[in-house]
C-alpha cells in the first residue's frame, strides 16, 4: 500500500516569490490548527470535551493552502472534519471552542458541535457530517453565485471516500455542464474511516479519474505541500472567477490520528504512518522559511507558545459559557 | 497539585471500559501527551494518552478491571507548569456537577451520569460485581466477542468436513528428548510439519474471495493459544525456512507477551492456517473450528502409546498421536485434503 505518485511541485521550490508576511501567516494559520486540535484531544481526555470528535493533526495545508487563496465572501463546504477548515477560512478559537463545548456563544450556538462548524458570515457552510453531503450543495450555491452576477466560487472539502458517493457524481456532473464557479477540493488522506483507498476503488488516482469522466481540470497536488496547494488553488479560484469553472484538486495528505477520538488507527501500517509523520507539513514547512532566511527556531517556537496560550485563554473562558436553555430549543431550527 | 485522571469516552456505548494495563507504574514521571495506559472498549483496544506531565501517584483500578466514562482511574502529581485551565478547574466538580450549576435544564448529551460512580467500587467491589453477575451475567471482553463472532460465522457459513487419521511420534520423541535444555514445543513440529506440506498444496495457500481463490498473502502458520479465559492466534512467519527450536522459541515468546497483556500480539494478524493443540490436555481427539478467511485448521490430540498391527504382522506399541483436518469444502475435495493430511503425517513421522 505504498502512497500514490506525486506531481512535482514547482511553487513549493521557490517560495521567495511570495511575500515574507503571506508566508508566515500561512504558517500561522497551520500551527493555530494542529495547536487547537492537540488543545481540544487533551480536553477530551480530561472528560471535559462532550462527545466525540474528529481531528486532522497533519492535513493543516490542504485548508490552509486552500482557504488562503479565497476571498472572505467567498465560500467553502465542509465535512465531519472541519475544525481545520473553519480556522482556515477565519473562524476563531473561541467561536469554535464554545461551539465544541455546547455553549451558547458557539458559532453555531451550541446547537451544532464539532461536526458542524461554521459561520455563514466569515463564508463558511456548517459542516455537513453526511459524506460527499457537501457537494451538491457547493454545487447549487455555485449556481446562486453565477444566477446573481458575482464574482465569488465555493470552494468545497470531501475526503476520498465521497468519491464513491453518488452525490458526488451528481455535483461534479452538474457543475461540470453549466462551468459553475466551484473548486471541489478533493483530501486524499489515502482512508475512508479505515478502508483503504484501493479497497474500494480500482484506478486511485482520483483526479485522473475526474478528469476523464467530467472532462474538467483535475490537478493532483502534494497536499503536504502549503505552497503547492496555495499556487494551485490560486489558479483554481482565477479559473473559476472567469467564468471556466469547475475545478478539481486531488490533495494527497495523511491523518496523523484516528478517523475519531475512539479509533487507535492500528490499520495505518506503522512504516506508512513513520513516512508520512516525516512529510508533516507544518515542519517542512518550518524548513522552508528558515532555509529562505524568513524565520529561525526561536520565532518559530515563540509562535508555537503565543498560539498555544492564545488556546488554553480561549478553554478557559470556553468550559464557562452558558449552554442552552430549554427557551432556546425551538429557536434556529427548521424541524 | 494533584489531578484526577478520568476514564476518557473511548466507548461507542454505554458499555464500560478495561483497563488492559498500566503503562507507567505510580512513582513513575510521565509526560503530557505520553501513554499512561491501555484500554478496552466495546469497540478498539488503544493507549490512553496523560492529559498532564508529573508523576503518577495512586491507581485506583488494576488492569483487568472495568470502569466506566468519567471514573476516576488514578491521581497524578502534576508539576508546577499544569495548564492553566487544568489547574482552574476544581477537581471535585464533575462534568455533570458543572454543567448542572451553569443552567437549570442542560441539553448537553454527552456527559454521563456516571453509572454507579467511584464509590460504589471503592466499598465492596467483589460483593458489587458477584451480586451484577448473578443478575447481568458476565459480559464478554471485546477478544471474547470478536471471538464468538467470528467462529459463528465460520461455522455458520463455511461447510467444513473433516478428516482424522494418527501418526508415529517416533521421531518427534526421540528430537525433543535428545534437547537437554527447555524441551521443543509439541506446537512447534505441527507447525512445520504444515509448513512443508502446505508448500505443495497450492488451494490451501488461497482464501475464498467470492466465487475466485485468491492467494492469501502470508505465509504465516498460526498457532492458537488460549489464555484465562481468551483465545488467541499466535502467527509464525515463513516457519518453512526456520528450525523447529526457532519457531518454538517464537511461540513461547508470542505466549509470553499474550500474558503480559502485549496490545500488538492480541491483535488478529492473518496466517496461512492455524494449528491448534489440546494434547497437553489429555484430549484424544477433537474436531476444531476453521479460523476464518483460512482454508483449513489442524486440530492435534494427546500422543501416547498405542497398540498398532506392524508391518511384520506382529502386535506392537508406538506412540502415536492423532490429527484432525478441519476442511473448507469450497476450497478443496475430500480427496485433495486427503493428501494434504498424509503430507503433513510424513513431516511429523521424518521430523529431524
Amino acid at each position: 500500500m505504498t502512497p500514490p505518485q506525486m506531481l512535482p511541485t514547482t511553487p513549493g521550490e521557490r517560495p521567495a516569490a511570495y511575500r515574507p508576511d503571506l508566508l508566515l501567516a500561512l504558517y500561522e494559520r497551520m500551527v493555530r490548527i494542529r495547536e487547537f486540535e492537540e488543545g481540544v484531544k487533551f480536553l477530551f481526555l480530561e472528560g471535559t470535551m462532550p462527545g466525540t470528535i474528529h481531528q486532522c493533526q497533519g492535513q493543516e495545508a490542504t485548508a490552509v493552502g486552500v482557504c488562503a487563496a479565497l476571498r472572505e465572501d467567498d465560500f467553502i463546504t465542509s465535512t465531519f472534519r472541519g475544525h481545520g477548515h473553519a480556522l482556515a477560512k477565519g473562524l476563531s478559537v473561541q467561536e469554535l471552542l464554545d461551539e465544541l463545548f455546547g455553549a451558547t456563544t458557539g458559532c453555531c450556538r451550541g446547537k451544532g458541535g464539532s461536526m458542524h462548524v461554521g459561520n455563514m458570515a466569515k463564508g463558511m457552510v456548517p459542516g455537513i457530517a453526511i459524506v460527499g453531503g457537501g457537494i451538491p450543495v457547493a454545487a447549487g450555491m455555485a449556481l446562486a453565485f453565477r444566477m446573481q452576477r458575482t464574482a465569488r466560487v465555493v470552494a468545497c472539502f470531501f475526503g476520498d471516500g465521497a468519491v464513491s458517493e453518488g452525490a458526488f457524481h451528481e455535483g461534479v456532473n452538474m457543475a461540470a455542464i453549466w462551468n459553475l464557479p466551484v473548486i471541489f477540493v478533493c483530501e486524499n488522506n489515502l482512508y475512508g474511516a479505515s478502508t483503504h483507498v484501493s479497497q474500494v476503488m480500482r484506478d486511485t488516482h482520483i483526479a485522473r479519474r475526474v478528469s476523464s469522466s467530467y472532462g474538467i481540470r483535475a490537478d493532483r497536488v502534494d497536499g503536504n505541500e502549503v505552497l503547492a496547494v496555495y499556487a494551485t488553488a490560486q489558479s483554481a479560484v482565477a479559473q473559476c472567477r472567469a467564468g471556466n469553472g469547475p475545478v478539481f484538486l486531488e490533495l494527497l495528505t495523511y491523518r496523523l490520528t484516528g478517523h475519531s477520538r475512539r479509533d487507535p488507527c492500528h490499520y495505518q501500517p506503522k512504516d506508512e504512518r513513520e513516512a508520512w509523520a516525516a512529510k508533516d507539513p507544518i515542519r517542512r514547512f518550518e524548513v522552508t522559511l528558515k532555509s529562505q532566511g524568513l524565520s529561525d527556531d526561536a520565532s518559530l517556537e515563540a509562535v508555537k507558545t503565543r498560539i498555544r496560550r492564545e488556546f488554553e485563554a480561549a478553554a478557559a473562558v470556553a468550559r464557562r459559557q452558558p449552554l442552552p436553555t430549554t427557551q432556546d430549543l425551538t429557536t434556529d431550527v427548521f424541524a | 497539585m494533584r489531578l484526577e485522571i478520568k476514564m476518557p469516552d473511548a466507548a461507542t456505548t454505554e458499555s464500560e471500559i478495561r483497563i488492559v494495563r498500566w503503562i507507567v507504574q505510580p512513582g513513575q514521571k510521565v509526560a503530557r501527551g505520553a501513554p499512561l495506559l491501555e484500554i478496552e472498549s466495546d469497540k478498539a483496544a488503544m493507549e490512553v494518552e496523560s492529559v498532564a506531565s508529573g508523576v503518577l501517584g495512586e491507581v485506583r483500578f488494576q488492569a483487568g478491571e472495568s470502569v466506566s466514562v468519567g471514573d476516576v482511574i488514578a491521581v497524578l502529581e502534576v508539576d508546577g507548569d499544569a495548564p492553566a485551565d487544568v489547574a482552574a478547574e476544581p477537581t471535585s466538580a464533575t462534568p455533570a456537577k458543572a454543567a448542572a450549576t451553569r443552567s437549570p435544564v442542560t441539553a448537553k448529551p454527552a456527559v454521563r451520569p456516571a453509572t454507579g460512580g467511584a464509590g460504589m467500587f471503592a466499598r465492596n467491589r467483589a460483593a458489587v460485581e458477584a451480586a451484577q453477575a448473578a443478575v447481568a451475567g458476565i459480559p464478554l471482553s471485546l477478544a471474547q466477542r470478536t471471538t464468538a463472532q467470528r467462529l459463528q460465522a465460520s461455522k455458520q457459513t463455511i461447510p467444513h468436513f473433516y478428516l482424522q487419521t494418527s501418526f508415529n511420534a517416533a521421531a518427534i520423541m526421540a528430537r525433543r528428548q535428545a534437547v537437554e535444555t527447555q524441551p521443543v514445543t509439541w506446537d512447534a513440529f505441527f507447525v512445520l510439519a504444515v509448513a512443508k506440506a502446505i508448500r505443495r498444496f497450492d488451494r490451501f495457500r488461497c482464501r475464498l474471495d467470492g466465487e475466485r481463490l485468491v492467494p492469501a498473502g502470508t505465509d504465516a502458520i498460526g498457532v492458537a493459544v488460549g489464555t484465562e479465559d481468551e483465545l488467541f492466534v499466535i502467527p509464525v512467519h515463513a516457519p518453512a525456512g526456520k528450525t523447529v527450536a526457532d519457531i518454538s522459541d517464537e511461540i513461547r515468546r508470542g505466549v509470553e507477551r499474550l500474558r503480559g497483556g502485549d496490545q500488538e500480539i492480541r491483535r488478529m494478524q492473518p496466517a496461512l492456517m492455524t494449528v491448534t493443540n489440546l494434547g497437553m490436555c489429555n484430549v484424544e481427539r477433537f474436531v476444531p473450528i476453521i479460523n476464518p478467511p483460512e482454508a483449513a485448521i489442524l486440530g492435534a490430540g494427546k500422543v501416547r502409546p498405542t497398540p498398532v498391527a506392524l508391518a511384520s504382522g506382529e502386535l506392537g506399541v508406538q506412540h502415536r498421536g492423532t490429527l484432525t483436518l478441519s476442511v473448507d469444502h469450497r476450497i478443496a475435495s475430500g480427496r485433495y485434503a486427503a493428501a494434504f493430511l498424509e503430507a503433513i503425517v510424513t513431516e511429523l513421522e521424518v521430523m529431524e
